[in-house]
């Protein structure tokens, strides 16, 4: 275009004065147009930058949305997973509600199966006992010297069922008994059973060594010294000199309660039988008893969350030991 | 004993017809009581006791009641709440005389406001002991407010 305009304006330019302006205001144009054409170029270079850009925003937008739906996704499987959790708990805290009441409502049983016990059973053994009695006074005349011997053998026999039934009862009652955890002067708790022992066993030496105190509830805990320490002096009577030592040790988290004999002992491989409930290894000739007394301690010991053993050899003695937790945590 | 303590009613509420027999033999073995009535359920006792004559007159109250706990019909803790809920006749002496041992026995005895808890022990000696005690303190050493001056005890007949 500007090669015509410059013909057309040839005549004009050649004729007047003015032609140099108007070569210069073409050739102005004439730039002017070639600043235009690199505009439209950088204009359309910007746009196609423009849409690549928006391309990679598009992407960029894509992955964003994307990485949001994953986002959407791992919370909803969460929530899904707690509500799981919230589910398993609930049905665990139903079970273990209805295992609760399961429980109590076999303790309940038990409690009234033990009461019916106590009412029921008594009854009839005075029964036998005072009409035995009463056959032996009122009629002593009409019996002859065979007979006599035999009510006292039922009378006796009474008697020993009626003590079964108490330390029956007794063993029932330990289960039942609330126990409250407090310091124990262990010391002072032991020298009163010695004490109360000695009175009776006048023949037998107790040894205290050092007694370390514990949590525990004073009651049942002084109960556990009774009948591991009348064990003691029942068991060793029958030596000449018997002697009982009595000590603790304290170990990582327990103490260890220590009782140790030098009577009769029993056979190890009788050890297992030893804490059950009217289980005896002597003969009632041999040594008085129902065999309640260790049952009692291993259930006071074991609500104590402690345990108890025993060692021996058969004429050497037997060691009983008991540890119940130690520090104020429990 | 003299014949006022012998006519008074003892009014025995016990099930067990052989722990009534030892109880009543040795009350009268031991010469302190000879009337004594012997119903065998609660029920039975709250009628003795709660019962009208035919002339609308109340029956004469009995001067001791020896209560077993565990009877049929009505329990011995619901027969003693009626007695020492009612104003005729909460100042009759009751005594629960029981197998039971147990504490919230004696508790809830004591809480209805029983006057004393005896256990039967199976011990035939130590029952004899206990149910003599029991009567001579009951019958003989304690002033009850009732059949004191005035009560014409004697003239009463048991059932």
């Amino acid at each position: 275009v500007p090669e015509t305009l410059i013909k057309e304006a040839d005549p004009l330019l050649s004729s007047g004065a003015h032609s140099r302006a108007i070569l210069n205001i073409l050739a102005d144009l004439t730039d002017d147009q070639a600043w235009m054409h690199d505009t439209h170029k950088a204009v359309v270079n910007v746009l196609s930058d423009f849409s690549e850009e928006k391309d990679r925003l598009q992407l960029t937008q894509r992955a964003v949305l994307n990485f949001l739906q994953d986002v959407e996704d791992e919370r909803a499987q969460r929530e899904r997973a707690e509500a799981e959790v919230r589910q398993i708990n609930a049905n665990l805290e139903e079970r273990v509600t209805q295992r609760t009441l399961q429980l109590e409502s076999a303790n309940k049983e038990l409690e009234g199966f033990s009461y019916s016990v106590a009412h029921d059973l008594r009854t009839p053994l005075r029964a036998i006992q005072g009409f035995s009695r009463i056959l032996k006074e009122d009629h002593a005349e009409s019996l002859d010297d065979e007979a006599l011997p035999l009510l006292g053998i039922i009378v006796d026999a009474t008697n020993k069922m009626s003590q079964l039934i108490d330390d029956m009862l007794a063993f029932s009652r330990i289960g039942r008994l609330g126990i409250t955890l407090r310091q124990i002067n262990m010391r002072e708790l032991v020298d009163g059973v010695v004490a109360e022992l000695t009175r009776e066993a006048t023949a037998t030496t107790l040894e205290l060594g050092s007694l370390a105190n514990a949590f525990g509830d004073t009651g049942t805990i002084r109960q556990v010294w009774v009948n591991l320490l009348g064990n003691a002096v029942k068991y060793s009577s029958k030596n000449d000199n018997p002697v009982v030592q009595i000590d603790s040790n304290i170990e990582q988290n327990e103490i260890i309660y220590r009782i140790k004999d030098n009577g009769v002992g029993f056979d190890m491989q009788y050890a297992h039988k030893l804490f059950g409930v009217f289980q005896r290894l002597h003969g009632a000739d041999e040594f008085s008893g129902t065999g309640i007394g260790l049952a009692i301690v291993k259930r006071i010991v074991e609500r104590h969350r402690g345990r108890v053993w025993a060692e021996s050899v058969v004429g050497k003695g037997s060691t009983f030991y008991f540890t119940l937790p130690s520090g104020t945590s429990q | 004993m003299n014949k006022k303590l012998l006519a008074a009613v003892v009014l025995m509420v016990e099930d067990s017809a052989t722990d009534a027999e030892l109880c009543i033999r040795t009350l009268k073995k031991q010469g302190l009581a000879n009337n004594i009535v012997w119903v065998k359920d609660g029920a039975e006792a709250l009628e003795y006791l709660f019962r009208t004559d035919s002339d609308d007159q109340a029956r004469e109250l009995p001067k001791l009641v020896l209560l077993d706990l565990h009877l049929p019909k009505v329990s011995g803790l619901e027969v003693l709440h009626k007695i020492k809920t009612n104003d005729r006749t909460k100042l009759v002496p009751v005594v629960i005389l029981t197998s039971s041992k147990e504490d919230r026995d004696i508790i809830e005895g004591y809480n209805l406001g029983v006057n004393s808890y005896l256990s039967k022990p199976v011990a035939f000696e130590d029952f004899i002991t206990t149910v003599t005690q029991m009567g001579l303190y009951w019958l003989v050493v304690n002033h009850s407010p009732l059949h004191e001056a005035g009560t014409p005890d004697d003239t009463q007949h048991a059932t």
